[in-house]
């Protein structure tokens, strides 16, 4: 199917896009002493501000305890999905002169977004599991087997973000509002997942806003697998399943279409 | 791949561009609003090539040659495949390398190391290709001492000599080459046109676009001249660059004698110069000679009253204002009588050994002590090419000789 193609052919150039990522990475850290320690000093940060201002500032949601470590994983997973969306957005921007002056697929430069955003998430992934491993061991929570659903989690959505990559850095091209709406649509967003509240407070008459949002289903696989450590519904599989197809169903057709004007307009 | 299978195809080709700057309709507001698809408009578009059609057989070198703006960059995007024909078709057979800006690619945060590794990816070398060719390309580009140190230290030269290596070592069938040795030094310039010539050697086909005439009438069999996106001339490099450059040379004429005087005037008026121009051999006005040709400065000029005190002079210099050569009546001792009425003074260059480049003349007609009746500045510029390169403005008629222990090849 044509709208697959852009899937394909990223896969097919997935030494290019690892090098990208590479560069990107390699780039970012360049000059600093810290270098790679930044993105496991970052999210440590970020956790030591949760657990500082629900401890002592606010009073933590007492559904959901200890908050601060449930407020950190959704943190995580959403800065790699808005982050790497607004990347996209400007991927073609970007890489204006490479794909003017070279022969390479366009594809390569919103999987390249998306992958580096996605490698700063894995590298702060063990300091959320060492925050996990740490709340065990004080009996905060109970571990179980269910985490061993996160990785499919993260596939689909690392799928479905470049989908909707695909499709959003292409229309950039074209459109210089794409920016814009994007960054607003995600702020508006963040606060209609189930990012700062579990799915559960939300008060029932209310639900359908989460049931029609595609990122729900994504934080309850998480919530679920990485904080409750209960096996993920059914209803959220389907749920990620159907926002990770049309993503890259939309995303794909819509890349598809422009595939050929990128080079020209960007 | 069949001998008779044209390396490159091109058939009926033709590429338009959308007028409209980006952004004026670039919102989603006016192509919601404006009912039509923002993008694919072909209405009002630039035609940037229209029909053209050739063919090139493996192991060619061909040269593409026009003036800015006719269409020799969009043809070198279409052979790339980066931009889509609007009409006809082009097709490649085997791997393609386009050297359409060196060091395109490159990240300036990066190491050396780590942007040969990704351009080489980018055009289409697998990890295992780049690894195995890593040493010969640094080794080219003559950067072994700052490999690991991030590009934006490189000097713009050593950037654009890895640039160079990297894309003359992906081993294409199929080499593009936009005007890329403009941009090095002469030594870089040498060993990139011989790779160019290894590429040749080894049967592979090179499309090679460049201002530079008479490389392309050297290392060229054929040659294209694209005139305003057509092809106006499909060839024998040295009649295809020889037709181009009559076409700009006479362009050029019209375009000075518009011009004339345009370099500063100073004078009394006492005395005017009515023209100043170059002609051959043979008296016919030209812009364009060859170093080594007889050629002739012509100056009309007119005295309404009779004048005892003149001297006429003319020099030349390079277009970037460098004395090459200067005289007068007066220093070539002729003492003046009378110049009344209408007068037709030339000076005549049996051989005009400038080396090749663009000269500027200064004509002027004086009293003896220097006071300007007419002084006219870059009068007039004319173009002297040669066969044989050289530095500097004079290009002396030479022999060499050589004895010992010393050889050459042919």
């Amino acid at each position: 199917m044509s709208f697959f193609s852009p899937l394909r052919r990223a896969w097919t150039h997935r030494a290019l896009v690892a090098a990208l990522v590479r560069r990107e990475l390699t780039a970012r850290y360049r000059g600093g002493a810290l270098g790679f320690l930044w993105s496991l000093l970052n999210p440590l940060l970020l956790l030591a501000v949760y657990a500082t201002v629900f401890r002592m500032v606010f009073a933590p949601r007492a559904d959901v305890r200890p908050y601060a470590l449930f407020l950190f994983g959704g943190v995580l997973l959403w800065g790699f999905a808005s982050s790497a969306l607004t990347d996209a957005v400007d991927a073609f921007r970007v890489n204006g002169p490479l794909l003017r002056k070279t022969t390479v697929s366009p594809e390569v430069f919103p999987a390249a977004a998306v992958g580096a955003r996605l490698a700063h998430l894995l590298l702060a992934l063990p300091v959320l599991a060492a925050a996990l491993a740490f709340a065990a061991f004080r009996g905060r929570i109970e571990p179980g087997l269910a985490a061993l659903e996160f990785p499919a989690v993260l596939l689909l959505l690392c799928l479905a973000v470049f989908g909707a990559a695909l499709g959003l850095s292409a229309l950039s091209v074209h459109f210089g509002d794409v920016r814009d709406i994007v960054g607003n649509l995600l702020t508006l967003t963040f606060f209609l997942t189930p990012v700062l509240y579990p799915a559960e407070a939300v008060p029932e008459r209310w639900r359908w806003v989460l049931r029609w949002n595609p990122f729900s289903s994504f934080f309850n696989g998480l919530h679920d697998t990485l904080f409750y450590f209960r096996p993920v519904a059914a209803a959220d599989w389907i749920g990620m399943a159907a926002a990770t197809g049309l993503a890259l169903g939309v995303g794909g057709a819509i890349f598809e279409r422009l595939r050929d004007s990128l080079a020209e307009e960007a | 791949m069949s001998a008779a299978r044209p390396a490159i195809a091109v058939t009926g080709v033709a590429k338009l561009y959308r007028r409209y700057a980006r952004g004026a309709h670039g919102s989603l507001k006016s192509a919601l609003l404006g009912g039509g698809r923002g993008p694919r408009r072909e209405d009002g578009g630039v035609v940037a090539l229209d029909d053209v059609s050739f063919t090139v057989a493996p192991g060619e070198t061909l040269g593409v040659v026009g003036a800015n703006g006719s269409g020799k960059s969009t043809l070198l995007k279409l052979l790339a495949g980066i931009v889509r024909p609007t009409r006809g078709s082009v097709s490649v057979a085997g791997r393609l390398a386009a050297l359409l800006e060196l060091g395109a690619g490159f990240h300036p945060e990066i190491s050396g190391r780590e942007n040969v590794e990704i351009t080489g990816l980018l055009l289409g070398l697998s990890k295992k290709e780049v690894a195995a060719r890593f040493d010969e390309i640094v080794a080219f580009a003559g950067v072994e001492a700052f490999l690991d140190a991030p590009v934006k230290t490189y000097s713009s030269g050593m950037a654009v000599r890895l640039g160079f290596a990297i894309a003359a070592h992906s081993d294409p069938d199929v080499l593009l080459v936009d005007e890329v040795l403009a941009v090095g030094d002469e030594a870089f310039a040498h060993r990139a046109l011989e790779k160019f010539s290894e590429f040749e050697r080894a049967g592979k086909t090179l499309v090679f676009v460049s201002h530079d005439l008479a490389l392309v009438a050297e290392r060229c069999r054929r040659a294209l001249w694209l005139e305003g996106g057509r092809l106006s001339a499909d060839g024998p490099s040295g009649e295809v660059v020889a037709r181009y450059r009559e076409r700009v040379a006479a362009e050029e004429g019209e375009r000075r004698a518009r011009a004339a005087g345009a370099g500063g005037r100073i004078g009394s008026g006492v005395a005017t110069l009515e023209s100043v121009r170059l002609l051959d051999g043979s008296g016919q006005r030209v812009g364009l000679l060859r170093s080594g040709q007889p050629a002739a400065i012509e100056i009309r000029a007119r005295a309404p009253e009779p004048l005892s005190d003149f001297v006429f002079g003319v020099s030349i210099a390079t277009v970037s204002g460098a004395a090459v050569f200067g005289t007068n009546t007066a220093l070539e001792g002729y003492r003046p009588e009378l110049f009344s009425g209408e007068a037709r003074v030339v000076v005549e260059i049996p051989s005009l050994d400038l080396a090749p480049g663009v000269y500027a003349v200064d004509a002027a007609v004086h009293a003896r002590d220097g006071a300007p009746y007419d002084y006219r500045r870059d009068v007039l510029r004319f173009e002297v090419t040669a066969d044989r390169p050289g530095a500097g403005v004079w290009s002396p008629v030479r022999r060499w000789s050589f004895s010992g222990g010393v050889r050459w090849k042919g």
